[in-house]
């Protein structure tokens, strides 16, 4: 039996175990609770839609890159939860590498995040038909980028599966170094004027800034004190190299750590 | 008569604390053998490092000849195990469970749809066979545990205390299994029941402090030290358990 027909058993196997888990389906009802957010939401306040149909579909967007960072809450106890509760014992004395079982893993979680995505840009893209008629190409630029980037996310969550004990310390740190740690770092990158493109979150940010830069989000316009550039969106191919960057790397590094884990 | 486990100066280090101290074992093809010690003796470490779930610091085990850290896979497509209180994945049947285990090791369609029937009813868990095994009692997971390491029919039998967390009846039907398949396969296990020990296996290993205090028939053993227990007594008095 070849290793990728392994692959094959590990993946459907292990997303099989997605399907059957309910934070599976919480993340999808807060994707989608946030995308009914805005859709509701803004004529019920008044507001009414936005003239400015790359604004909606900006704000529309938020959802599935929301269900993006979502993920880790399942792909974060993908590898530490082997170890942790010792299901591990029962997988890991099967003639299989360590290497496929973990690509598995890794392949079933994309799996569901990016039926989690599909699924959250249909709503967007039948929803700017109905309010606007039509659609704009940037949210085909959009939903790729938001594809990558929940590629790179799962990488940065599967590293810190391989190297944490528990799977909730690695869901923790996964969260708390994409929503905090760079998102700090970030500031300061900008307040002192310095490239801030090879940060996570900063390319993520590309997935509703292709729009329009951050600006789309300010129905006034861009403030005149706010010196230039400063509401630019993040350099799109710039943020497609850091995305990539995160998602081989860290994957790679998740791989090699997992397969000199031992389990005591 | 070929060997189909070998113990070959196994140590094992953990940081700075000794497990293993050069230990030695020749164990032959459907030969069983009972690995008894104190807590901390080594014998989960061993175990451990015949599944591929721990390396030696120096030294080298073989299953039917094949080196288990050279080569894993194919050392381990000759074994079944069971080690520690095995868990399952809760959001699984035992009979998707069974189906995922035995895929990875090659079994497909009617091949294996007709084992895992097999051995779900050895187990006694045809009442479960479709019910998540999140609503699992620890004794019914340790007879799926023996189901699994049976799936593939291998020729060798790795058991780390086994029997744990059974009820007495199952205790005894796990005893029966056991001595049954015992009788065409290789079974080493580590257990703190001499009783279960003395009627499963002809052979015993004794160890403590990761070292070899005797590996003997227990027959002679018993007429040595007129008994298995006082065997295992005077050979580990000194411990500190």
């Amino acid at each position: 039996m070849s290793e990728f027909e392994k692959l094959k058993v590990v993946t459907g196997y292990e997303f099989l175990k997605h399907r059957r888990r309910k934070r599976l389906y919480w993340i999808l009802g807060a994707a989608i609770a946030a995308e009914l957010a805005v859709l509701i939401g803004l004529p019920a306040l008044g507001e009414g839609y936005p003239d400015n149909i790359m604004r909606m579909a900006a704000l529309l967007s938020i959802g599935p890159s929301f269900a993006t960072i979502g993920a880790v809450f399942f792909a974060g106890d993908a590898i530490a939860g082997e170890f942790e509760r010792k299901t591990g014992y029962i997988l890991f004395p099967n003639p299989v590498r360590r290497t496929t079982l973990v690509m598995g893993k890794y392949l079933a979680c994309c799996i569901a995040v990016i039926l989690l995505i599909i699924l959250g840009y249909a709503i967007v893209c039948i929803s700017l038909l109905a309010i606007y008629g039509h659609i704009p190409i940037e949210t085909a630029k959009s939903f790729g980028l938001c594809l990558l980037f929940a590629g790179s996310v799962l990488s940065v969550t599967f590293l810190f599966s391989s190297v944490s004990k528990g799977a909730m310390g690695a869901t923790v740190i996964t969260l708390v170094f994409i929503m905090v740690i760079t998102s700090v770092l970030d500031g300061v990158l900008t307040m002192a004027d310095q490239p801030s493109w090879f940060l996570l979150s900063k390319a993520g940010d590309s997935i509703v800034t292709v729009y329009g830069g951050y600006e789309i989000f300010l129905p006034g316009g861009m403030p005149h004190d706010l010196p230039a550039g400063v509401l630019e969106g993040p350099d799109i191919n710039l943020s497609i190299l850091a995305m990539v960057i995160y998602l081989v790397a860290c994957f790679l590094l998740s791989l090699w750590i997992t397969k000199g884990k031992q389990l005591a | 008569m070929r060997e189909a486990i070998v113990i070959d100066n196994l140590s094992k280090y953990y940081n700075r604390f000794l497990a293993l101290d050069n230990l030695c074992l020749r164990i032959e093809e459907k030969e069983n053998v009972g690995l008894l010690g104190p807590n901390g003796a080594g014998k989960s470490t061993t175990l451990k490092i015949l599944c591929g779930l721990l390396r030696p610091s120096s030294g080298a085990a073989y299953i039917d000849g094949i080196n288990v850290v050279e080569r894993p896979e194919q050392a381990l497509s000759r074994i079944g195990t069971i080690v520690e209180t095995p868990e399952f994945y809760p959001f699984l049947t035992p009979e998707e469970t069974l189906s995922y285990l035995g895929k990875l090791r090659g079994m497909r369609g009617e091949e294996l749809r007709r084992r895992i029937e097999e051995v779900i009813r050895l187990v006694r868990l045809e009442e479960w066979h479709a019910v998540m095994i999140e609503k699992f009692s620890r004794g019914m997971k340790q007879r799926l545990a023996l189901a699994q390491a049976l799936l593939h029919d291998p020729p060798v039998l790795i058991l780390d205390e086994p029997a744990l967390g059974l009820d007495p009846r199952g205790v005894v039907e796990f005893r029966e299994i056991i001595e049954g398949v015992g009788k065409e396969k290789t079974v080493f296990f580590a257990s703190h029941q001499l009783v279960e020990v003395a009627q499963i296996c002809k052979k015993v290993a004794i160890i403590d402090r990761g070292r070899l205090l005797a590996y003997d028939d227990i027959a002679q053993l018993e007429r040595k030290y007129h008994s298995l227990e006082r065997a295992y007594l005077e050979l580990t008095g000194d411990s500190h358990e």
